[in-house]
């Protein structure tokens, strides 16, 4: 049986969730990620910033609806609202902890609740609710790849 | 868990070239003969106590721009947990370029690598709440531009805060200003200076006198580099240890294979310096006879335990300088 630490990327690379809106954006920038985990002071997994989240925050209309000929008008009004928001706490855009696994689960299981939840990002903790790092859709993917590839 | 901190990694790119000619294009076909590895000193003894079966080992420091997230890549393979902090500007490449006919060993080392004032604030955050559940911390090597030299100070102070204690493996100015927070085991590198604590180290007194004043400006215990030897400053007491035996291969390593092997035998014995030391000696000289860089396993080190020697030293150094502990020795 595979396990989810043969998989996953242990990077404790975090924010907490009284960071400020620009601190996370250029984290996410500098890191080539969407997504990131929050902690508390003690690493405990608290939930998920989507880059997504704070999108729909700051564009008029709804994310992934902008008509082309309003485009630079929605942009303009984006970088206004996201001036307005940029030193507020990351907490308030913040999606809170729904599921996250465990090093020693199976990678079945994984795959369960990915395909479920739609997860791009599945985080990994201890028994503490630590975080110690994560699973992503390639991840499982290359996993599907390799399991198919061993049935043969 | 384990944590090391590294602020200032490198990617090392090693070439071995058959002759290493100035002035001419040369052309390297075959990937054995090009290697690219992460460096640094904490990351290294990361993946050495990783080799040693350590579950949960993390690196915390700097990595920059878009090769900070190759090398990130690159640690994770060694299973190591990263804890990184990326910076804007590019991380450190340091060049080897190693001939072979004749041996030749030509190293470009790297020091642009700068960290602005917000990179450290997030450091100092994220270092507070990765060390929460450290059993054992080293803070090791140097430190890049843009950073006071008091932030081993401020990280050892984070430590003691969190009542854990600070293994110190650092050079100039960082380090001197490390010690007023008074860490627990400080190993001092100096060879690429020959002079630490304002003491120029020549003769077997100088060496002698480093360690004296380590412990006298805060260290609780130093390990003093003695050529190939160790100087062990206990609370009370001085050895010396020494390897005998031996046929040197390749020195890269040998220093990080004693970290990881001090902190090896402190997690599974307790906190007996003296042993610990006498341990890691045979961690590094196992790799100093080997041509891996990387510790292999427990066994490795054992095999070589009976061939470290540790005996007191007594206070009398004009008579070690003349006579006993000749450099050349």
């Amino acid at each position: 049986m595979s396990l989810v630490k043969k998989y996953m990327m242990r990077t404790l690379n975090s924010v907490c969730a009284n960071e400020t809106v620009d601190q996370v954006i250029r984290i996410m920038y500098k890191i080539e990620a969407s997504v990131l985990p929050i902690v508390d002071e003690d690493n405990r997994f608290l939930g998920t910033i989507y880059s997504e989240n704070l999108l729909k925050n700051i564009l008029p209309e709804q994310y992934g609806v902008i008509e082309m000929h309003k485009l630079l008008y929605e942009v303009n009004h984006a970088a206004q609202n996201l001036q307005e928001i940029k030193k507020r706490k990351i907490k308030e855009y913040m999606s809170p902890t729904t599921t996250a696994v465990q090093e020693t689960d199976s990678m079945d299981n994984v795959a369960e609740i990915m395909l479920e939840n739609e997860e791009s990002r599945l985080y990994v903790v201890n028994h503490e609710e630590k975080l110690r790092g994560y699973i992503s859709r390639a991840d499982l993917l290359c996993y599907l790849l390799e399991m198919e590839e061993a049935e043969k | 868990m384990i944590t090391t901190v590294t602020l200032n990694p490198a990617i090392d790119r090693e070439f071995f070239v058959e002759r290493d000619n100035i002035n001419f294009n040369q052309y390297i076909y075959h990937e054995q003969n090009i290697k690219v590895t992460p460096g640094g000193r904490g990351l290294l003894s990361a993946i050495n106590l990783k080799k040693l079966g350590y579950a949960d080992v993390q690196n915390i420091g700097f990595v920059g721009g878009k090769q900070g997230l190759f090398f990130e890549k690159m640690v994770q393979e060694y299973g190591v947990t990263t804890n990184y902090i990326y910076t804007e500007n590019e991380m450190r490449n340091n060049i080897f370029i190693i001939g072979k006919n004749p041996v030749t060993y030509t190293h470009y080392n790297d020091y642009t690598y700068r960290v602005e004032p917000n990179d450290i604030e997030v450091l100092l955050k994220r270092f507070k709440r990765g060390i929460v559940d450290s059993d054992l911390i080293m803070i090791a090597g140097s430190v890049p531009e843009g950073i006071n030299f008091d932030i081993y100070q401020k990280l050892i102070k984070i430590c003691h805060q969190e009542g854990k204690e600070v293994y110190l493996h650092a050079s100039g100015e960082s380090l001197n200003r490390a010690l007023k927070e008074k860490p627990k085991v400080v190993a001092p590198y100096f060879r690429h200076i020959n002079k630490i604590l304002d003491i120029r180290t020549v003769r077997f007194e100088d060496y002698y006198r480093v360690g004296c004043k380590l412990q006298e400006e805060g260290a609780v215990h130093a390990i003093v580099p003695y050529h190939n030897k160790q100087l062990i400053f206990d609370k009370r007491k001085v050895y010396l240890l020494s390897p005998k035996n031996f046929r040197l291969r390749n020195w890269l390593g040998a220093s990080e294979a004693y970290h990881a092997a001090f902190f090896d035998y402190v997690f599974r014995n307790g906190f007996d310096f003296v042993e610990a030391n006498k341990y890691a000696g045979a961690a590094a000289l196992s790799v100093a006879e080997r041509k891996e860089i990387f510790l292999e396993g427990r066994a490795q080190i054992e095999e070589s335990l009976a061939r470290i020697t540790i005996e007191e030293v007594e206070v009398d150094i004009d008579e070690f300088s003349e006579k006993v502990y000749d450099e050349n020795a």
